[in-house]
């Protein structure tokens, strides 16, 4: 009988300990406000009134207060993702997997519709913009990891042929390069979306000599100090080995300015303000911006790019840049083409329209 | 609030056992009545009053049944009338509205009404408890407290098991305390709770992969239907876990609500393993007023197409809930007509044809509409010119081997009898017993943060019996 009032009093202290130990844990520590490994705000202590308390908005707020603050919440994630993974055997956790240490995250199936909405975006883009007064207009398509890890692990992917020739047929007035031939998971980061620019030479060799242009190819590689975790990291909440992120730099890139319309503000290409923040991938013409404005001095040619892109432009069209005395970079996801006309001269220029699989498989963020 | 939430585990629970053990023995009921209250508030603050309500029509109604007896058959009336009325109006009078509408063609208003949580619950406590002080099994509740405090109390309010006042009357004035009751209630709440987010909520994100598949296939149809049944079972009785763990950790001893129902070899033993409460219950106040089996044979099976009916209403308010019902009396029927007999002579004819039963009457039940129901149905068995197999449902097959295995094990009564045969060995070898000892309280606290990491990651959590 001893022996059962021990055990059962062993039951009771080991709950208990974990129990009113994270509450007292949570209670007694401060609010953190943002999640550096998730890139986002953490609740805070919700708004309590009678207002609150009546329409239930307080309890559903607090609920989601505990969550954020929960104490060790980012390893609390890991426990969940290495269950999921190592003892339940899952073949993914929310939607990322693991394959070769590399992380990627599902994306199937592919959506005729979104594929057909961003084909009449750039078709409106073109017949507004383009079509009679531009030089060429090309057309990459970049693939996302799935299109290397997928289907031969097993994974649902996106049928990419399919993909690419929907697209082809619909955008009959560009002239594609296809990169596919040159890409392989190496070039992409281990725990981001997006390729390495260090590995794309080829790739931005190739649209470059599609476009009747030609690159010396030649870089210097330089590195960040501070180690860079992809977007997938923290969503992923796994224990792996942070990444070095690289940049190319030459002449021409060391020389030329980027003008940001939104901030009013010259900089360099290579944002080493962002360098040191919580995306460094945005390093790259500073991530996310609207419109952008490459001059090169240096330049040996007035010949001038316009690239709509995604964020896998923002690595590539550095690479680019020896090659034309002016590239504007325009980002339809955050800034609307009926305003183009107030800011850009169509005139002459070559056009290159540079999109991932991803965004044009999820294209409701391009506006018309 | 929900018991698989962290306000409930890390701010709510331990406050309120803190606050239980420290009061004396007569403040227990008022600490568990207020803690109850709040609890009901934190989900459902505006039919917190409606539910007191109901406690005070149940209080007052059963007191008068008790002490003027010449009256008790109104007053009983007129309690039931109030329970099914309160019952009838939230959970029922739309679903009439739009079934009248939808048959005779003829336009009526549109009933809104958002259902209170748990009522299905404690309305059937509160009917029970004055049938039985009016059949007198029962004397009436004196204390409003303790009354209000066995309707409402928390471990048991939303998602049952129905506890009837019969089962807990002694306890609701003195129960134990002890700390192998506690630890037993530990063991079960934890238990449960890992049935219900590891287990349910994971089942629960493939039932959703389905819903949006785009490649079906005849497998994949199937791996749903699985899915289906396993996660009703896995939180549903997680929730009776997780209950009469938190009964136990206050002193009561709450029926038991799950027996293996899926080693079932016939639908009549399934319902004798499945949701124990609710069947007693019509069984008591139903289907023996009624007459039950002490009738012509006719009226005998009436009984139980009625009986069924009215618990697959009790389920939900539209029709594929009925047909659910009426599904399984249809088998109970004959079953009593003919085919127990033959059950009975292979244990496995007996077992595939209760598990295949009972997997398409869970297609039935987790459907939107007897039209969804009806579509799957077709496509288990081919209709529909499907493929047989398609690389996504591989893949969902692949990734949720494990936790189908794992809840399949787990549906058996495999592994309580491995513990029981430990559990007995425990006394006279020494290595079972350092083993056991220390393993268990460390396998409950893995437990326990493993649940906890599923929880602060925000998955999928919600509960099917919450609006019951």
């Amino acid at each position: 009988m001893r022996k059962y009032i021990n055990k059962n009093t062993i039951v009771i202290f080991v709950a208990a300990l974990c129990i009113y130990g994270l509450s007292l844990w949570g209670i007694i520590k401060p609010d953190e406000s943002y999640s550096y490994s998730e890139r986002r705000g953490l609740k805070a202590f919700p708004k309590l009134s009678v207002q609150t308390l009546q329409s239930g908005r307080f309890m559903e707020d607090f609920e989601k207060y505990t969550l954020d603050q929960f104490p060790m919440r980012d390893t609390m994630r890991m426990v969940k993702a290495v269950g999921n993974y190592y003892l339940f055997g899952r073949k993914d956790n929310n939607g990322l997997y693991l394959v070769d240490g590399y992380l990627s995250k599902l994306e199937y199936p592919l959506s005729e519709k979104s594929l057909e909405y961003a084909a009449e975006c750039f078709t409106l883009l073109y017949e507004k913009y383009l079509e009679g007064n531009v030089n060429a207009v090309y057309g990459v398509i970049v693939p996302d990891k799935n299109y290397f890890l997928a289907a031969v692990n097993g994974y649902p992917s996106l049928d990419y042929d399919r993909f690419y020739s929907i697209l082809e047929d619909k955008l009959d007035f560009m002239d594609f390069i296809d990169v596919r031939d040159l890409l392989s998971i190496d070039d992409y980061y281990r725990t981001d979306t997006h390729w390495r620019q260090e590995k794309i030479v080829d790739v931005a060799e190739k649209i470059a000599d599609a476009m009747g242009v030609s690159l010396t190819g030649e870089y210097t590689k330089k590195q960040l100090d501070t180690p860079f975790h992809g977007v997938y990291y923290g969503q992923a909440a796994l224990p792996i080995a942070a990444e070095t992120l690289y940049y190319l730099e030459n002449d021409a890139i060391k020389n030329s300015t980027v003008y940001d319309y939104e901030s009013g503000k010259t900089g360099a290409v290579y944002d080493m303000e962002k360098a040191a923040g919580n995306d460094q991938y945005e390093t790259f013409l500073s991530g996310s911006r609207s419109l952008l404005i490459i001059d090169n001095p240096t330049a040996t040619t007035d010949k001038e790019l316009i690239v709509f892109r995604d964020s896998f432009g923002s690595s590539l069209t550095p690479l680019l840049i020896e090659a034309y005395s002016k590239i504007t970079i325009v980002d339809i996801r955050y800034l609307s083409p009926s305003y183009l006309g107030k800011f850009i001269d169509f005139n002459g220029q070559d056009v290159l329209f540079l999109y991932s699989t991803l965004v044009l498989n999820n294209s409701d963020t391009l506006k018309k | 609030m929900i018991f698989s939430s962290i306000p409930f585990l890390y701010y709510f629970l331990p406050a309120v056992i803190l606050l239980y053990f420290a009061v004396p023995g007569k403040k227990k009921n008022v600490v568990l009545l207020l803690a109850s209250l709040v609890f009901y508030a934190w989900g459902e603050l505006r039919y917190t009053l409606l539910m007191l309500v109901m406690i005070t029509q149940g209080y007052i109604l059963g007191r008068l049944i008790d002490s003027k007896r010449r009256w008790s058959k109104f007053f009983l009336t007129t309690s039931v009338v109030i329970s099914l009325g309160v019952l009838g109006y939230f959970k029922y009078a739309g679903f009439f509205l739009e079934s009248f509408a939808a048959v005779t063609g003829i336009a009526v208003p549109v009933l809104k009404v958002t259902l209170p949580i748990g009522i299905s619950f404690y309305t059937f406590q509160v009917i029970s408890y004055v049938i039985d002080v009016y059949r007198g099994t029962v004397a009436a509740q004196k204390s409003y407290i303790d009354m209000a405090m066995y309707i409402s109390m928390f471990p048991q309010l939303i998602a049952g098991p129905i506890v009837r006042y019969s089962d807990i009357e002694g306890q609701l004035r003195t129960r134990e305390h002890s700390a192998q009751k506690v630890a037993q209630g530990i063991r079960r709440f934890i238990i449960g709770l890992s049935k219900k987010v590891l287990i349910a909520n994971q089942l629960g994100e493939l039932i959703d992969a389905y819903g949006s598949a785009s490649e079906p296939s005849v497998l994949f149809v199937w791996l749903y239907a699985v899915a289906c049944t396993l996660q009703i079972y896995f939180d549903f009785s997680g929730y009776s876990d997780m209950a009469i763990g938190l009964g136990k950790i206050f002193g009561f001893d709450f029926p038991e609500n799950f027996n293996y129902p899926y080693i079932s070899k016939s639908i009549t033993e399934f319902w004798r393993r499945w949701h124990m409460s609710l069947g007693t219950w019509f069984r008591d106040y139903v289907y023996i007023p009624l007459g039950g089996n002490r009738v012509k044979k006719w009226r005998w099976f009436l009984n139980i197409l009625i009986v069924w009916a009215l618990t697959g209403l009790w389920h939900g308010a539209a029709w594929n809930f009925v047909v659910w019902g009426l599904y399984m009396a249809f088998f109970l029927i004959l079953e009593k007509l003919f085919l127990l007999p033959l059950l009975k002579k292979s244990r496995v004819l007996g077992h595939v044809y209760t598990m295949l039963l009972v997997l398409i009457s869970f297609v039935i039940f987790s459907a939107a509409n007897m039209a969804d129901a009806g579509n799957v149905i077709a496509k288990m068995f081919g209709a529909g010119g499907l493929a047989a197999v398609s690389g996504e449902s591989l893949y969902y097959l692949r990734s949720y081997a494990v936790t189908f295995l794992i809840a399949v094990f787990g549906s058996l009564p495999v592994v309580r009898n491995l513990f029981a045969g430990l559990e007995r060995k425990m006394p006279e070898n020494r290595v079972v017993n350092v083993i056991y000892t220390v393993g268990e309280p460390l396998v409950l606290a893995a437990l326990l943060i493993l649940v906890t990491g599923y929880l602060v990651d925000g998955s999928f959590n919600p509960f099917l019996y919450f609006r019951f």
